[in-house]
Formats: C-alpha cells, structure tokens, sequence
C-alpha cells in the first residue's frame, strides 16, 4: 500500500464512510504522515459537524410573505399597464383608421374646417367659463398632483 | 417531513389557500437559512437570498409537477441562487488575514484557539469554490442526504461524493498547520 493509495480515502475512512482495510491499517502504523493526514482528517470532520447553525430573525416569514406579496402587487400593475397601453394602441389604431376613411372618402377639407370652427368657438366658451374659477382648479390640481406624490413616494419606499 | 404531508402542502399553496404559504416558508425557513449562510457569511445576504428563495419557490410552485421531493426541488433552488450569486461577499476572505494572530499559551487559551480555528476554518471555505462550498452546507446540515444532494445538484451520486471528497481534501490542505 502506498502513500498515495492511503490519501485517497483519508477523508473517507475520517468520515467513517470507509473502513481501512488491513493494508491501509498497517500503511497508518508505520507511516508518520499518512497518520498526521488522517488525524488532521478527523480534527476537519468534528470541526465541520460542529460549524454553527444560523437561524433566522424573528420576522424572517412575515417580512417574506410581506415581499411575496409586493411583488404580486407589482406584477399585477405590470399586467395592468400592458392592458392599458394596449387599449390605447387600439383606440388609436381606430382613430387612424377613421381619419384615412374620411380622408380617402374626400370628407377631410370640409369636415376638418367645421370641426375647427366648432372646437374654437367651444374652446373660447370653455375658457371665459373656467376663468373666473381658475385658482380652484389651480388648487384642486395642485393637491391631486401632491396626493399622487405621496402615493407614488409611499409605494416606493414600501418595496425597497 | 412526510412526502405525503410535502403533497399536500403544496396542493394549498396551488389552490391559494390563507396561511399555506406562510406555512411552508415556516417549515423550510431555517434549512434554507443555514445553506445559504453557511455559503454567504453576511447575515444581511444571506436573508435576502433566503427571500429569494421563497420568491422563487412561490412563482414556481404552479410549475412544481411532484417528480421530486419538495426539499430537493427547494435544495435546487438554493444551489442554483447560489452558484449565481457567487460573486456575493467573497472577494475579501483571505486565510492571510489570520497572520497577525497573537500566539498564546495553549492551557489559559484553548478556548481563544477553538474561536480562531474556526475562524480560519470559515475563510478556508470562502476560498473554495461555490460548488464545494454548498457541498460541505449542505452535506454537514442535518438531513440533507447524498442522494437527495445529488438529485438537487443534477449530478450523478458518485460524482457529489468525490466533489465533496476533494472539496475537504483543499480544505485539508488549506489548514494544514492549523489541524495538526
């Protein structure tokens, strides 16, 4: 039996998975290093049984479930927003269908004159209308604006 | 756990009956943790990849077909997050550092000793590769079978037995004069 041959099993037979045949016992007796390898084996095996098992915090599964959950949140959103860009891509898709019918259908100049007149005229009404009220919108939009800032910052740092 | 309690188990979560999840993060929460900190010694890695882990397991769970044990589907996940984020808090373990130890008398500081070998013994495994590393996690946890390493690990039997073998072999050889 040869050093080598005895090496090659050293962390078997120190694990006790292996058991050292009369060769490798009589190779152990009288060979100095085999022997300090095999020892060294067996201190590295304890050592390793021994290593400290880590648990987790506390609130390791709430803050787990707490994550699972906002990333089903985000998930949906995501689905959300596709569905929504795409009910966009339609409607638009829609209007650029309509604009070339009319357009093909030699409609464009008249209607477009008609509409132009009707959406200035209705545009100026609207304006001397919601002058007078200006400063509410102005405020109303300006809360809207916060509240959405508010939502968007609280979200953010609830995901992070 | 029972693999018919494990069937189960994973029949609530598909169905999203309230608290099975939560269940299953409760019964695996504390294998998980000590693979992964056993891999990644930062405590603060080693919980967000433990998230992860459960992140991952959730999305999967629809995909989950029962071939396999629930723990080895879960040990597979660990090692693939693993073996992915091997980068993660390595870079600076040198069995170097442990140079500047100060020698003492070995009868008042046995116990000093003990700390500082396994001190050494935790950056000799940092240095080893992430394949061994979770080799020796998860061969050393309780449980954790060669067979069901092997299955987790898609390698044959023999093949987990020798990585594991050489894997404490360089540990071996990293500790050489420490272990004797």
């Amino acid at each position: 039996m040869t050093c080598d041959g005895v090496l090659n099993a050293i962390e078997l037979i120190a694990a006790g998975e292996l058991k050292a045949d009369d060769q490798m016992t009589v190779h152990l007796t009288t060979c100095a290093s085999c022997r300090s390898a095999l020892e060294a084996a067996r201190r590295l095996d304890t050592l390793l049984r021994q290593r400290p098992v880590a648990t987790p915090p506390a609130q390791f599964t709430s803050r787990t479930m707490a994550r699972i959950r906002r990333a089903r949140w985000r998930n949906e959103q995501m689905i959300d927003w596709s569905f929504n860009a795409a009910l966009t891509l339609v409607a638009m898709a829609v209007a650029a269908g309509i604009w070339i019918v009319i357009r093909r259908s030699g409609l464009t100049f008249t209607a477009a004159n008609d509409a132009q007149q009707l959406l200035g005229a209705e545009l100026r009404a609207f304006f001397q209308r919601a002058s007078a009220s200006l400063p509410v919108y102005a405020l109303a939009t300006a809360l809207l604006v916060t509240a959405l800032g508010i939502w968007w910052w609280a979200e953010r740092d609830a995901t992070v | 756990m029972e693999p018919d309690h494990e069937r189960e188990l994973v029949e609530r979560c598909r169905r999203g009956e309230v608290g099975a999840f939560e269940e299953l993060v409760d019964r695996y929460k504390n294998l998980v943790f000590a693979m992964i900190t056993r891999t990644f010694p930062d405590r603060s890695q080693a919980e967000d990849l433990a998230q992860d882990v459960f992140l991952r397991i959730h999305r999967g769970l629809p995909y989950f077909r029962g071939e396999a044990r629930l723990s080895t589907w879960i040990y597979r996940i660990v090692v693939n997050l693993c073996t992915q984020d091997r980068g993660r808090g390595m870079s600076s373990v040198s069995l170097d550092d442990a140079n500047a130890r100060v020698s003492t008398p070995a009868a008042a500081d046995r116990h000093a000793d003990d700390l500082e070998l396994r001190d050494r013994l935790e950056k000799a495994i940092a240095q080893l590769p992430a394949q061994y590393r979770l080799l020796i996690a998860a061969h050393y946890l309780r449980g954790v079978q060669y067979e069901e390493l092997a299955e987790a690990m898609n390698m044959p039997l023999g093949t987990v037995k020798t990585q594991l073998h050489r894997a404490k072999r360089q540990l071996r050889m990293l500790l050489e004069t420490d272990l004797k």
